[in-house]
């Protein structure tokens, strides 16, 4: 019997413990806007990730991924102790998550939202804010083993991602072997932008192909890709920059995808990257605020890091005025 | 007599909490069967979604030699045929092996050697079987490519998945074909030996016979098991459906589609999502065949020997 009373004394003590715990924290709440520093970036006010509390939920393009990965390091490192998750699921399930069922803060996307699923928003309350942070040079990519490809026209890639058996069937003067494709799932920002650039927008060629391996997993890719002087695939230019060991890119009409062709716009498979979020989600939870107010002011330090390619000034400002407008007279 | 119970001083009536806890147990018994009706329930109800679809016939879909549900292509033979392929494979290596592994510990082996042999292969069933997965995509995958050339056998093969859950099921096979072979009654032994049999003539043709029940319910419930394996096929198999006889190739069985697409690939309320409780179904009627299949040759092996 005493033992009973000590351990019911022993778990009152403790749930006491914890709901102390609870009210503390709550505190800071009041001031939740106490991380707005003096002073702006690039007009926008200066985070100060140590005073930053609560956790972020994000999700959505594997593409934007390793960048939004970076920038939360990068915050943490600078103080922020929340828990930031990144889920990497394609930008199509990512603005799901956002739209429909509202379960994520930020939804990361390898390509404009569309307009159903700004449709989807509303009917939750959501008004989809986009934020530009980067642009990616859709990378076509074949083994380090494969001496014989080096460049594809548009006209090129259409045959060899879909009705061509054999790299001969595209070029004549290259081996007579079965392609093995390597392409990123059906929900991916990248499926979507290669079957819209290369396919008018039509899935059906791509997914008709034999030997094809379809993944959301860009590393299953990786490995496949590695795997034969006969495979190809395409995905974002991160994972080629991970892999340059093991990987040649392939140059598209003659374009090399380098930093310069992407800037001037003449690589033909550079696209966006985005962050989308909501103004009441960013006004009710101030550390999402936070976070993207950190991410635009400082990405274009870590995006060629990343792999990626720095979007326009005027394109990131374009995501800067509409955090201001967002955030207008909260803090 | 019963009256003599009813009054005994430690008697069955003089004990309310006996109710208490043969009810609760009945109740966690129940449970267990709850939960398989739940989710038969979900997969019928689901599926029936699938089908609704107008874009889907049954027809379709048991016949139709591509699988590729975005663009409307429902035939669920490709997937069906990895699953064979790898299962297959796993059964080629897994039979001979655990029978040979079940006849060695139950009629040769010391007791030494079988203190040291069967908890090698109780650790062997305890690994994860992600960790299975990654030993095919990185071991035997490279030492199938090394034996018969790289340009033959694809990075992710329907071969090396199927060799690997061979290697997986090869202790659940060990242990159940060990319990039938023990269980075949001393006489028959005996008797064998006194028509001056050897000790390899009274395995082959006395024992393994008279265990054959057994060991055939074992192989149907390790086939089971090979059909729902998942990790090992999604991380070796290949993830694009592929109709192909040759299990070098990469090909996407039911249960690595079912993880793809599952793994937050796709929206929710498309029709590839819906598929997969269909394509779940399918293997839930198969592994539950197989299982009914064997209790039943189970069954008739009791009988014989009661």
């Amino acid at each position: 019997m005493k033992k009973v009373v000590l351990v019911t004394m022993l778990f009152l003590a403790l749930a006491s413990l914890f709901a102390g715990g609870k009210s503390e924290q709550s505190t800071p709440v009041a001031n939740s806007f106490a991380w707005v520093e003096e002073g702006t970036i690039h007009g926008l006010p200066m985070v100060n990730p140590l005073k930053v509390t609560g956790n972020i939920i994000t999700a959505g393009s594997s593409t934007v991924y390793p960048l939004s990965e970076r920038m939360a390091e990068r915050f943490k490192e600078e103080g922020y102790r929340g828990v930031i998750t990144i889920d990497s699921i394609g930008s199509g399930a990512g603005f799901e998550r956002f739209t429909v069922a509202g379960e994520t803060d930020i939804a990361n996307a390898s390509r404009p939202i569309k307009a159903k699923e700004i449709d989807a928003a509303k009917s939750i309350g959501r008004t989809p804010l986009e934020f530009r942070v980067g642009t990616d040079a859709l990378a076509v990519v074949v083994s380090k083993a494969n001496t014989f490809a080096k460049n594809v026209t548009k006209e090129e890639l259409a045959r060899l991602f879909s009705t061509a058996t054999t790299w001969k069937d595209v070029n004549p003067s290259w081996p007579n072997e079965p392609i093995q494709r390597f392409i990123p799932g059906t929900d991916s920002g990248t499926f979507d932008y290669f079957a819209e650039e290369i396919f008018a927008s039509n899935p059906e060629p791509l997914l008709s192909a034999k030997n094809l391996q379809l993944s959301e997993d860009d590393n299953i890719l990786v490995q496949g890709i590695k795997g034969s002087p006969y495979a190809v695939g395409f995905f974002g230019y991160a994972y080629y920059a991970e892999n340059e060991a093991s990987l040649n890119i392939l140059s598209i009409n003659g374009v090399e995808a380098v930093k310069a062709n992407v800037d001037n716009n003449t690589y033909p498979l550079a696209r966006p990257l985005f962050l989308y979020s909501d103004a009441v989600v960013m006004r009710s939870k101030p550390q999402v605020a936070a976070f993207i107010d950190f991410y635009l002011s400082y990405v274009n330090e870590e995006v060629i890091k990343v792999g990626y390619f720095p979007a326009s000034e005027e394109a990131i400002d374009k995501g800067r005025k509409l955090w201001l407008e967002a955030m207008q007279g909260t803090y | 007599m019963i009256q003599h119970v009813g009054n005994h001083p430690f008697g069955k009536k003089h004990r309310p909490h006996e109710v208490v806890i043969e009810t609760l147990l009945f109740l966690f018994a129940l449970f267990s069967i709850l939960i398989t009706v739940g989710i038969a329930f979900i997969l019928v109800r689901e599926s029936f979604l699938f089908f609704a679809d107008p874009d889907v016939d049954l027809l379709g879909f048991l016949t139709g030699k591509v699988w590729q549900p975005m663009i409307g292509l429902f035939g669920f033979l490709p997937l069906l045929n990895a699953t064979l392929t790898t299962s297959l494979i796993a059964m080629l290596l897994g039979i001979p092996l655990g029978l040979f592994v079940a006849i060695y510990l139950a009629e040769y082996a010391s007791d030494r050697v079988r203190g040291f042999l069967k908890p090698t292969l109780e650790v062997l069933a305890g690994i994860p079987t992600i960790v299975y997965g990654y030993f095919a995509l990185t071991f035997m995958t490279p030492l199938l490519r090394s034996i018969f050339g790289e340009n033959r056998v694809d990075i992710y093969n329907t071969a090396s998945a199927g060799l690997v859950i061979g290697i997986l099921v090869l202790p659940m096979i060990a242990t159940m074909a060990e319990d039938a072979i023990t269980s075949v009654p001393k006489d028959l032994r005996l008797a064998a030996y006194a028509l001056g049999g050897t000790s390899i003539e009274t395995t082959f043709k006395v024992v393994i016979p008279a265990a054959l029940s057994g060991l055939s319910a074992t192989f149907l419930l390790a086939l089971s098991r090979a059909i729902g394996e998942t990790m090992v096929v999604a991380l070796a198999a290949g993830a694009g459906p592929n109709l192909t006889a040759n299990p070098f190739k990469a090909a996407e069985t039911i249960t690595g589609y079912i993880v793809r697409i599952s793994g937050g690939d796709v929206s929710y309320n498309s029709v590839d999502y819906n598929s997969i409780f269909a394509l779940g179904l399918v293997l839930f009627v198969i592994t539950f065949t197989l299982n009914l299949v064997s209790r039943k040759i189970s069954g008739l092996f009791h009988q014989e020997y009661d």
